[in-house]
């Protein structure tokens, strides 16, 4: 993400590191995927194994479709703002905002979620069967997700703010942020598709 | 003291005034760790009821995370990421001295980015790896010397295979791409250093922390799963499992960041010229294997935190009472079990490739078959893993298809020893110490090879499933053919790692020591497993004794010649003949650069106008 320090000590153009950085996002890209696979696997693995009725038991129930929506919202708007920041220079503090207030309200929602989840059978202390066990897997997944995303969103506004994202020079480095918000928004996509239609 | 007492530039010290980095090192990394990890520890546990196993796992696995935090923040790791936060980003003469730039040895206990210093570290903490788990080796070797021989009661011995087999494999995973990946590929491509350099050092430091947390199972009751550490078993094992399930997480991040940034090096940073038909086949091979750990360590994450939140969070992943299965924890893990043996296995054969032109004197041959070769094995390594599942009732229509697909990796493989055969065919070998290892490649892969078809085919792994003609298998394949490999590239690149030449005399002695020591210990096995000796078993019956006592006697005499490999490579470093720049006459790029290697490699980027291995032809 500093790369052009990296820059004086190496005389690379500022395009070729950027092509550099843009792989190596995309390469740790694919090692979240895999592990969002690794995740959406396990949950059609439990669901269609069901074993001895425990993917839901009686009485336990699925949380509303919604709830996984509303979490996926925040993703998918601080992806868009951040691709029209792209675009729109002249807006880019204003929508570098857009971009972190989502994720922060993302993270916070999240966090809200998962401190309030209705899953636990209170007398044993034991998850009620393993799709609450998936959902609290995914809920995690999404919260690593959001606060990485909160941490570069929060670099790009401050870094905006001291007036050091050139217009010309660093298009890559938004760029490389832009593969970030968009892989996070399909990853939250991908999971939200699983839990609302996979019951 | 040793080589690397040498400064790498003769430019003056940089000294960042006021920078943190400069106060910071291993040593407080170590401190604020501690502190993370003890703090958390004891704030934890103020307020848990103890007897519960739940809140003991959970309290360890937080506390052993908080380690490895505390430790990188300790060291400075996060100072980049921190730094880039607030939109300060690290000057060029921090960047500087980061890199290490002319402060000696204490670099190698820095958060250094320089590419070299990181493949020292990452030999180093390989040898001492190695050291640990080839100790287990041998005591388990010790317990089996005889029937009842009751030198470690049952459950220290589940614990010896259980800790011996995951300090192995992170280390053979590390043992060839760490080393030689870290120094010497950079320079083999023409850059200036590593895609990112601070990506670099994490991945080392990152690995740095997982050593300590494994080691602490050995005070919390050990880890007695093996390394495969099945669920439910794994849920329900003692305190020592925590250790286990923090390693692998931690060390899957550093598998992913390793990954990432020598694919990305080798992508973008080769010189100008080397085009993909030009690259060192050692290159080839490493980016192959980073490039399929990449997305198979994920998965075996996913499994860890799982594991993790059964032990911790009441979860019911695994537990088949309340919707979880044991299935689900072997599917994860061998999805990502299968491609990781060649991720161990891939680098070292290609370092094999790299040496036998030299030494030979002739090109590579079939440069292009090498590579299809690789890229058959990778691509076929993600379609077998259920082959290890055979036996576990999951599924059995299935058997059929991975039996087939499992068989098909001899095709690739075949490709590769034909590779090695046609260009040592009819040549006239300059016997030195790295070219023995081919030859003791291609006898222990033939062996590993022929002998995982078995394994492969349904009826007859029915028979050998869980025995130890499986362990004798793996070893042949993994320490006899990967480790030769990463040894014989070792003796190959110690003398630009180093400066100096590795004792000849007591690598030639160290190499028949092992060499036949391993036959001695696994063809014994192999014996014992197709008489139906289980394996991970602390005793067996009397009819075994025979070939158990050979094995014993064959794991010491690897041990005497481990033993003699460590004193040949630490008196090498310390007094060995100076080497030359180019002591093989090898046509690779980090031939061409001196001792030290400078901070960036090269004064001038070369421009690659052949390929590395025009041996014999004519100019």
């Amino acid at each position: 993400m500093s790369a052009d320090t990296q820059f004086h000590i190496h005389h690379d153009a500022p395009e070729v590191v950027g092509r550099r950085e843009r792989l190596g996002v995309r390469l740790l890209i694919v090692a979240d995927g895999a592990f969002v696979f690794g995740m959406i696997f396990s949950y059609f693995y439990l669901r269609n194994l069901n074993a001895n009725g425990g993917w839901l038991p009686k009485g336990a129930h699925y949380l509303s479709a919604g709830t996984g929506w509303l979490v996926v919202a925040p993703l998918i708007i601080a992806a868009l703002s951040h691709r029209m920041a792209e675009k729109n220079r002249d807006n880019f503090n204003v929508l570098s905002v857009v971009t972190l207030v989502s994720l922060l309200a993302g993270t916070y929602y999240q966090w809200h979620q998962l401190a309030n989840m209705p899953f636990i059978v209170h007398d044993t202390g034991i998850f009620e069967g393993s799709y609450a066990s998936m959902w609290l897997l995914i809920a995690g997944a999404n919260m690593f997700h959001f606060l990485l995303g909160s941490f570069i969103a929060l670099g790009l506004v401050v870094r905006a703010r001291r007036v050091q994202i050139d217009p010309i020079l660093q298009t890559w480095r938004l760029r490389t942020a832009g593969s970030w918000f968009t892989w996070i928004a399909i990853s939250g996509i991908a999971c939200a598709l699983t839990t609302t239609f996979v019951r | 003291m040793t080589t690397l007492d040498h400064p790498t530039s003769t430019r003056p010290i940089p000294n960042p005034e006021k920078s943190l980095i400069t106060k910071l090192h291993m040593g407080t990394g170590m401190v604020v760790g501690a502190i993370f990890a003890f703090g958390t520890y004891f704030w934890l546990r103020s307020g848990q009821d103890m007897t519960v196993a739940h809140n003991v796992n959970k309290v360890l696995l937080i506390s052993m995370f908080m380690w490895s935090l505390g430790f990188l923040i300790g060291i400075g790791a996060f100072i980049g990421p921190f730094r880039w936060l607030i939109g300060k980003d690290l000057t060029a003469e921090e960047q500087l001295y980061l890199a290490g730039d002319g402060q000696g040895v204490s670099r190698y206990f820095r958060y250094c980015t320089d590419h070299k210093v990181v493949g020292i570290q990452y030999l180093v903490g390989v040898m001492a790896m190695l050291g640990v788990g080839g100790t287990l080796a041998m005591m388990i070797r010790t317990n089996l010397i005889s029937p009842g021989s009751k030198f470690v009661t049952p459950v220290i011995y589940n614990s010896l295979v259980g800790l011996h087999g995951i300090t192995m494999i992170v280390a053979m995973i590390v043992v060839a791409t760490g080393p030689f990946g870290n120094f010497i590929l950079p320079i083999m491509i023409g850059a200036r250093d590593m895609a990112f350099p601070r990506l670099n050092a994490l991945s080392w430091w990152v690995l740095f922390t997982a050593i300590p947390v494994l080691c602490s199972a050995w005070f919390l009751g050990g880890i007695p799963t093996g390394w495969t550490a099945y669920a439910p078993l794994s849920v329900q094992a003692g305190p020592g499992m925590n250790a286990f399930v923090a390693t692998i997480i931690i060390f899957a991040v550093s598998t992913a960041v390793a990954g990432a940034n020598i694919t990305a090096t080798v992508v973008t940073m080769r010189a100008k010229g080397m085009k993909w038909n030009r690259v060192p086949i050692f290159v080839i091979g490493a980016t192959i294997s980073v490039a399929l750990a990449i997305p198979a360590f994920p998965t075996f994450m996913v499994s860890m935190i799982m594991t993790a939140l059964d032990r911790t969070a009441n979860t019911t992943y695994f537990d088949a009472q309340f919707g979880g299965s044991g299935w689900l924890y072997a599917h994860l893990f061998w999805i990502m079990g299968h491609p990781e043996v060649y991720v161990i296995l891939l680098p070292g054969v290609a370092a094999l490739m790299e040496i036998v032109p030299v030494f030979v004197r002739k090109p590579l041959f079939s440069y292009n078959a090498a590579i299809m070769g690789f890229a058959g094995i990778a691509g076929l390594s993600v379609l077998v893993w259920a082959h290890h599942m055979y036996m576990s009732g999951w599924l059995p229509m299935l058997n059929g298809p991975f039996m087939i697909t499992t068989e098909m990796i001899s095709i690739p493989t075949g490709l590769i020893f034909l590779v090695i055969l046609g260009t040592l065919w009819r040549g006239k070998p300059w016997m030195k110490l790295p070219m023995l290892g081919v030859y003791a490649f291609l006898w222990n892969m033939l062996i590993g090879g022929v002998t995982g078809v078995y394994l492969s085919d349904v009826p007859a792994d029915n028979y050998l499933h869980g025995s130890m003609y499986v362990t004798a298998h793996f070893h042949y394949t993994l320490m006899g053919a990967a480790l030769t490999g990463a040894l014989a590239g070792l003796a190959y690149w110690f003398p630009k790692m180093t400066g100096r030449m590795l004792h000849e005399r007591a690598g030639y002695i160290s190499f028949w020591f092992v060499q036949i020591g391993f036959q001695v210990l696994f063809l014994g096995m192999f014996i014992a497993g197709a008489e139906g000796q289980p394996r991970r078993v602390a005793d067996f019956s009397a009819m075994y004794k025979y070939s158990n006592m050979i094995s014993t006697m064959g794991a010491y005499t690897i041990g005497i010649g481990m033993i003699v490999m460590l004193w040949a490579v630490i008196h090498s470093w310390r007094k060995g003949a100076i080497a030359p720049i180019n002591p093989w006459g090898a046509k690779t790029l980090e031939w061409t650069v001196p001792f030290p290697v400078p901070l960036e490699n090269f004064d001038e980027l070369p421009v690659i106008t052949s390929d590395p291995y025009g041996y014999g032809r004519s100019k």
